[in-house]
C-alpha cells in the first residue's frame, strides 16, 4: 500500500491536451474515484499513473518514489481493464499467475497466492477454464483476481463495470466495495457513472476538460458543490437550473423568476447572497428537495408554488413530475399517489434551504 | 443486383437470364483455366511416341511416369527441388521473423512515421533488374554467387515488404489492451511481445509465412542470375528446356506439375487470407 | 455466487493483508535502475524491432543501388577492360538503342493491355461469384490456382498449348476455322496475344479476388434502397457499385500494373524475346544487355532510367492508393 502524489501533471494525447495541470494527493488506503464525462481526461490520467502513457510534464510519486521514468512493470501497480484484458490463450489459473511468474516467485508461492485470490473471489472452480468459456461477471472477477494476487502498492480500475449488465453491475459494485474494506489498499477507480462514484468512493475527484473541477467526499460534492458543473453532474435525476434575478424587498432577499413568480430566500441567507442583489443568478434545486405541498404554513425557506403537472414518470417507489417554472420545465419528486394525470393542478413545496445559487458569469456556486 | 418490375420475372428459378449468363461465363473461364493444366498433366504422362501426332492425343492409352523420373534425375529436378525447398523455408522464416517484428513496431508505435513504412512498402515494387546487377557483383566479391545463402538473403529482402505489411495490418486490428495488461503485470516490452502478442498473432504469421514461401518457391529472375551449377532452384531448370524439340516435353510438363503441387496446396490453405496477402494488408478479405 | 465469495473474504483477506505488509517491503525495492539492459531495450524497443529488417534492406537494396550509380557512369564491360569514367556514355547508348526504345513500348503495351483485360474479366468473375450457389466453394478454389503458379511454369504450360504444329490449340483452330500456318508464338500479332493470354491466365484471378472482396463488402442496404427507388440495373452498377468499390479498384490496378511492367519470366520462356528482339520487354532487354552481351555499364544505366520511370509510376499510384487508408 502506498500513497499517490501527483503534481502539475500535463499530458497531450492524440493532439489533445488531455490532462492540464492536475494535482492530486491521495493517502495510503484511500479509495479514490476519478469521475467525469467522456473526454475529461480521467482515463488518460489513470494510464499515466500506470505508466502506459508518459507524462509530458509534472511528477508522479507512488509510495514516495518518483515514478515518471519507471516502466509499468516496475511500478508495482495492478490494473483492472474495462474489457478485462484476459489473455485468451491462457487458462484462468495462468491468467492470474502471469504477473507473479514475471517476478520469479517460487511455484509453490505462486500456487498459494492464486488459490487464495480465487477463493476470495469465488472463482476457485474456474481455474482450469479458458476466458472464452466464462461469463462477463466471471471474467471480471478473474481480472480482479489477477490484480489482487500481486499485492501491489496501487490498484487501478479503468471503468471495470461498464461492460456488465445493470444487475451484475450492482453486485460487482458491492464486491469491490467489500474488497476495499477487507484489503484496505490504495485504489484509484475511473468511471463515468456518478452512481458508482458516489457509492464506492472515499474521495471523489470530478474531472472536466483535463482539470479537477472539485474533489472531496461524496457527500461533500453532493451537498456543497463548488460549481454548476459539479451540481449538475452528481445526483439522479439531475438538479434543476432556473434563471432568476436576485431582488430585495422589504429587507428580505428573494428571487424574481422569468415567469413573474417571486421566491423568498430563507432567513439567514442574507450575508451570503447580499452581494448578488440586482444581478442575474441561477437557482439550482434538486428534484428530491421538492414535493407535494402539505397543508399548513410553509417552514422557513420553503416556498409554495401553485402549478400544473406536465409530465408524469413513475418509477415504482417514487414518481417524477415536471412542471413549468421560471420559463423552463422543472422536475420534482413526489409520492406515487400525489398525482393523477397530466394537466392536473398541484401545489409544490420547494425547499430553498437545500438549494444553491450560482453566479452565471463564473458558474461557481455562491 | 435487382431492378424494377422486369426483375421479378428474371429472378425466378434457376433458369433465369442472370443465372444463365453466370453459368456460361464461369464455365467458359473455368475451361480456360483448367485446359492448360489438363494438357500439362497429360503431356507429363504421355509416352514419347504420343507427342508428335496430329490430331493430338487427348488421353494416352499407356500413361507412364518415366518423365517424372527423368525430370528429377536426368534434368536434376530433384536437386532443384531440394534447393528450392531449403531456400524457401529459410528465407520465409527469416523474412517472417523480421517482418513480424517490424510490423509490430509500425502498428504499436508508428515507428518512423509514414516515411519508413512507405519506404518499406515501395521495395515491393522495385524492379528486380535494377538491383540484380550490383547484387551479382557484390555476391561475386563475397563469394555468395551460386550459393543457397546468397539466394536466401536476397529472397528475405524481397519478401520483407510482404511480411512486414501483412503483419502491420494484422497487428493494427489487434487491440493493444492485452499487451498493456502484460506490461502492468510485470513484463517489459519484449516479454509482452513474446508471451502475449506473438502467440495471439499466430494465424496472421502463418498466413504471411505461406505467402512468403510461395513467393520464394516461384521466383525465377534472381535465381536465374545468382545461381548456376550448385544452388539452382526448381524454376531455373525450365531454362534448360528452351530450344529443345518434342523429346523433352514430358520432362518439362512433369517438372511443371511437381512445381505446381506444393504451392497450390499451400495456396488453398490460406484461401481465407488471400486478399490480405495479395494486397499486403491494404484490404481485409 | 457473489455471496459465497464475499463471505469468504474476511478471514482470507486478513491473512493476505498480513502477508502483504511482509512481502510489500521486499518486493518493492528492486525497481528503477536495477536492470539497465532491459530498461534500455525497452526505451529503444521500437527501433530495435525494425533495425534488423532495415539493415538487411539497406545492405541488399540500397547499397547495391548506390554502387550501381557508380557502375552506370564508368566503363563496365567484360569485353572492354578497365573502369574508366565515361560520363553519360552508357546512358546515351541505351537511349539511342532502338531495341531499348522498342522494349519500352512493348512493355507499356503488354502491361496495360494485360491489366485492362484482367480487370474486365476479373470484374465479370467477381460479379458472377457474389451470389452463393452450390459448388461455389469448389469453383473458388479452382479460380485461385493460377495465383500460386510460378510464372515460368505458366509460360511453359502455355508454350506447350500453343505449340505448332502439334499443340492442341493449333489443332482446334484448324478444326474450327480451317488449317492455317500461323505460328502462335512467333507470328505477328499473335506473339503478343499469346503473351497477353499467358499473363491474363495467371493474373485475372488476382483482380477477381480483390474485386470480389469489394463487391461483398458493399452494404446490401444500399441496393435495397435503390430497388425501392426503382432504379435500373445499369444505373445501380454505375452509380452505386462502382463508386463503392473504387478504392479497391485502385489498389488492384496499382499492384497489378506495377508488377506487370517488370514482365520477364513469361517472355523468357515463351518467346525468348523473339523472334529477333520483337517481344523484348525492358527487363528482358536489360537482362540481355547485361548478362548475355555483358555490357554491364550500359545495362546499369538502362536500369536506372527504368527505375526512375517506375518510381514516378509508384509515387503517383501508391500515394494515391495509400491516401484513403491513412485518412
Amino acid at each position: 500500500m502506498a500513497q499517490l502524489k501527483i503534481a502539475g501533471l500535463h499530458k497531450h494525447f492524440r493532439g489533445v491536451h488531455a490532462v492540464r495541470g492536475v494535482d492530486l494527493d491521495i493517502p495510503d488506503g484511500e479509495f479514490t474515484v476519478l469521475v467525469g464525462p467522456s473526454g475529461c481526461g480521467k482515463t488518460t490520467l489513470l494510464r499515466t499513473i500506470a505508466g502506459l502513457e508518459e507524462a509530458d510534464d509534472g511528477t508522479i510519486e507512488i509510495g514516495g518514489e518518483v515514478m515518471n521514468d519507471v516502466r509499468p512493470a516496475d511500478r508495482d501497480v495492478a490494473m483492472v481493464f474495462q474489457n478485462y484484458a484476459l489473455y485468451p490463450h491462457m487458462k484462468v489459473y495462468k491468467n492470474i499467475a502471469f504477473g507473479l511468474m514475471a517476478r520469479k516467485l517460487s511455484q509453490s508461492e505462486i500456487d498459494a497466492r492464486v488459490k487464495r485470490a480465487a477463493a476470495m473471489l469465488g472463482i476457485a472452480d474456474l481455474l482450469e477454464r479458458l476466458p472464452r468459456q466464462l461469463s462477463g461477471g466471471q471474467r471480471q472477477r478473474v481480472a480482479i483476481g489477477r490484480a489482487i494476487v500481486r499485492n501491489p502498492q496501487l490498484f487501478l480500475f479503468d471503468e471495470p463495470l461498464s461492460n456488465l449488465d445493470a444487475q451484475l453491475r450492482d453486485e460487482m459494485r458491492s464486491e469491490i466495495k467489500r474488497l476495499h474494506q477487507e484489503i484496505g489498499a490504495t485504489m484509484i477507480y475511473v468511471t463515468h457513472d456518478q452512481i458508482e462514484a458516489m457509492t464506492l468512493a472515499d474521495r471523489i475527484v470530478l474531472m472536466r476538460d483535463g482539470q479537477i473541477e472539485q474533489q472531496g467526499t461524496p457527500l461533500d460534492l453532493f451537498e456543497r458543490p463548488a460549481t454548476r458543473f459539479v451540481a449538475g453532474f452528481l445526483g439522479s435525476p439531475k438538479m434543476n437550473f432556473i434563471l432568476a434575478t436576485a431582488v430585495e424587498s422589504g429587507g428580505a432577499l428573494g428571487l424574481q423568476l422569468g415567469d413573474g413568480r417571486g421566491l423568498a430566500l430563507p432567513e439567514g441567507s442574507r450575508q451570503r447572497y447580499a452581494g448578488m442583489v440586482g444581478r442575474k443568478v441561477v437557482l439550482g434545486v434538486r428534484p428530491e428537495h421538492m414535493g407535494r405541498a402539505r397543508d399548513g404554513l410553509q417552514a422557513n425557506g420553503h416556498v409554495r408554488l401553485a402549478t400544473v403537472v406536465e409530465l408524469i414518470q413513475p418509477t415504482g417507489s417514487r414518481t417524477y413530475i415536471t412542471f413549468p417554472l421560471g420559463g423552463t420545465s422543472v422536475m420534482a419528486e413526489v409520492q406515487p399517489h400525489d398525482v393523477q394525470k397530466p394537466g392536473d393542478p398541484i401545489d409544490i413545496d420547494l425547499d430553498l434551504n437545500r438549494a444553491v445559487l450560482i453566479d452565471p458569469d463564473t458558474n461557481r456556486v455562491i | 443486383m435487382p431492378s424494377g418490375k422486369r426483375a421479378r420475372r428474371r429472378r425466378q428459378g434457376a433458369l433465369s437470364f442472370d443465372n444463365l449468363v453466370r453459368v456460361v461465363y464461369l464455365g467458359a473461364f473455368l475451361i480456360f483455366l483448367l485446359a492448360p493444366l489438363y494438357w500439362a498433366v497429360i503431356t507429363a504422362i504421355k509416352p514419347v511416341d504420343d507427342y508428335m501426332t496430329i490430331p493430338p492425343v487427348w488421353f494416352p492409352e499407356h500413361p507412364t511416369l518415366v518423365h517424372f523420373t527423368a525430370a528429377m534425375f536426368t534434368y536434376r529436378g530433384l536437386v532443384g527441388l531440394i534447393n528450392s525447398a531449403v531456400v524457401s523455408v529459410a528465407a520465409t522464416a527469416l523474412s517472417v521473423l523480421l517482418g513480424t517484428l517490424m510490423g509490430y513496431s509500425f502498428a504499436r508505435f508508428n515507428t518512423g512515421g509514414q516515411h519508413l513504412s512507405f519506404w518499406v512498402l515501395s521495395q515491393r515494387f522495385l524492379p528486380p533488374v535494377a538491383v540484380v546487377l550490383p547484387v551479382f557483383l557484390l555476391y561475386r566479391n563475397l563469394g555468395l554467387n551460386d550459393t543457397r545463402l546468397g539466394l536466401i538473403l536476397i529472397y528475405t529482402v524481397t519478401s520483407l515488404p510482404l511480411s512486414a505489411w501483412m503483419m502491420f495490418a494484422y497487428f493494427r486490428q489487434m487491440p493493444a489492451e492485452l499487451e498493456e495488461a502484460a506490461l502492468v503485470d510485470g513484463y517489459g516490452r519484449w516479454g509482452a511481445l513474446w508471451k502475449v502478442a506473438l502467440p495471439l498473432a499466430l494465424p496472421g504469421i502463418i498466413a504471411a509465412a505461406v505467402f512468403a514461401f510461395i513467393f520464394c518457391w516461384t521466383e525465377f529472375f534472381f535465381a536465374l542470375i545468382l545461381t548456376s551449377r550448385s544452388a539452382y532452384t526448381l524454376p531455373t531448370i525450365f531454362r534448360g528446356f528452351l530450344g529443345f524439340q518434342a523429346s523433352s516435353y514430358g520432362e518439362a510438363s512433369a517438372l511443371a506439375i511437381v512445381s505446381l503441387v506444393p504451392s497450390i496446396i499451400l495456396g488453398m490453405l490460406v484461401q481465407r487470407h488471400l486478399v490480405r496477402g495479395l494486397t499486403l494488408g491494404a484490404v481485409r478479405g | 455466487m457473489a455471496g459465497a465469495g464475499a463471505s469468504a473474504i474476511s478471514g482470507r483477506a486478513a491473512v493476505m493483508a498480513r502477508n502483504a505488509t511482509m512481502n510489500g517491503a521486499g518486493v518493492a525495492r528492486r525497481r528503477v535502475r536495477a536492470r539497465t539492459w532491459s530498461a534500455w531495450s525497452d526505451r529503444h524497443f521500437k527501433w530495435l524491432l525494425v533495425a534488423p529488417a532495415v539493415i538487411l534492406i539497406l545492405a541488399l537494396t540500397v547499397y547495391p543501388l548506390v554502387y550501381s550509380v557508380w557502375v552506370a557512369f564508368v566503363n563496365f564491360d567484360f569485353q572492354i577492360p578497365g573502369h574508366d569514367f565515361v560520363g553519360l556514355q552508357n546512358f546515351e547508348h541505351v537511349v539511342e538503342d532502338p531495341v531499348a526504345r522498342w522494349s519500352l513500348l512493348t512493355t507499356a503495351f503488354l502491361s496495360v493491355s494485360s491489366v485492362v483485360i484482367e480487370f474486365l474479366l476479373g470484374l465479370g468473375l467477381a460479379m458472377a461469384m457474389t451470389k452463393i450457389f452450390t459448388g461455389r466453394g469448389v469453383i473458388m478454389l479452382i479460380l485461385i490456382v493460377p495465383l500460386f503458379v510460378s510464372p515460368v511454369v505458366v509460360g511453359q504450360i502455355w508454350s506447350l498449348l500453343l505449340q505448332k504444329p502439334y499443340g492442341p490449340f493449333d489443332y482446334l483452330v484448324g478444326q474450327l476455322f480451317g488449317p492455317t500456318d500461323v505460328s502462335w508464338l512467333t507470328g505477328n500479332p499473335w506473339k503478343y496475344v499469346s503473351l497477353i493470354v499467358g499473363d491474363v491466365w495467371q493474373w485475372t484471378p488476382f483482380m477477381f479476388v480483390i474485386l470480389l472482396a469489394g463487391l461483398t463488402s458493399v452494404s446490401p442496404e444500399l441496393y435495397e434502397a435503390a430497388e425501392l427507388d426503382g432504379v435500373s440495373r445499369w444505373q445501380i452498377f454505375w452509380n452505386i457499385t462502382l463508386p463503392q468499390i473504387a478504392p479497391l479498384i485502385l489498389i488492384a490496378i496499382t499492384f497489378r500494373l506495377l508488377d506487370a511492367v517488370k514482365l520477364f519470366d513469361i517472355i523468357f520462356i515463351m518467346t525468348g524475346g523473339g523472334p529477333g528482339t520483337s517481344t523484348y520487354t525492358t527487363s528482358f532487354y536489360l537482362y540481355q544487355t547485361g548478362f548475355q552481351h555483358f555490357h554491364l555499364g550500359q545495362a546499369t544505366a538502362g536500369s536506372w532510367i527504368f527505375l526512375i520511370l517506375t518510381a514516378v509510376l509508384i509515387m503517383f499510384l501508391v500515394r494515391r492508393m495509400l491516401r484513403p487508408e491513412r485518412a
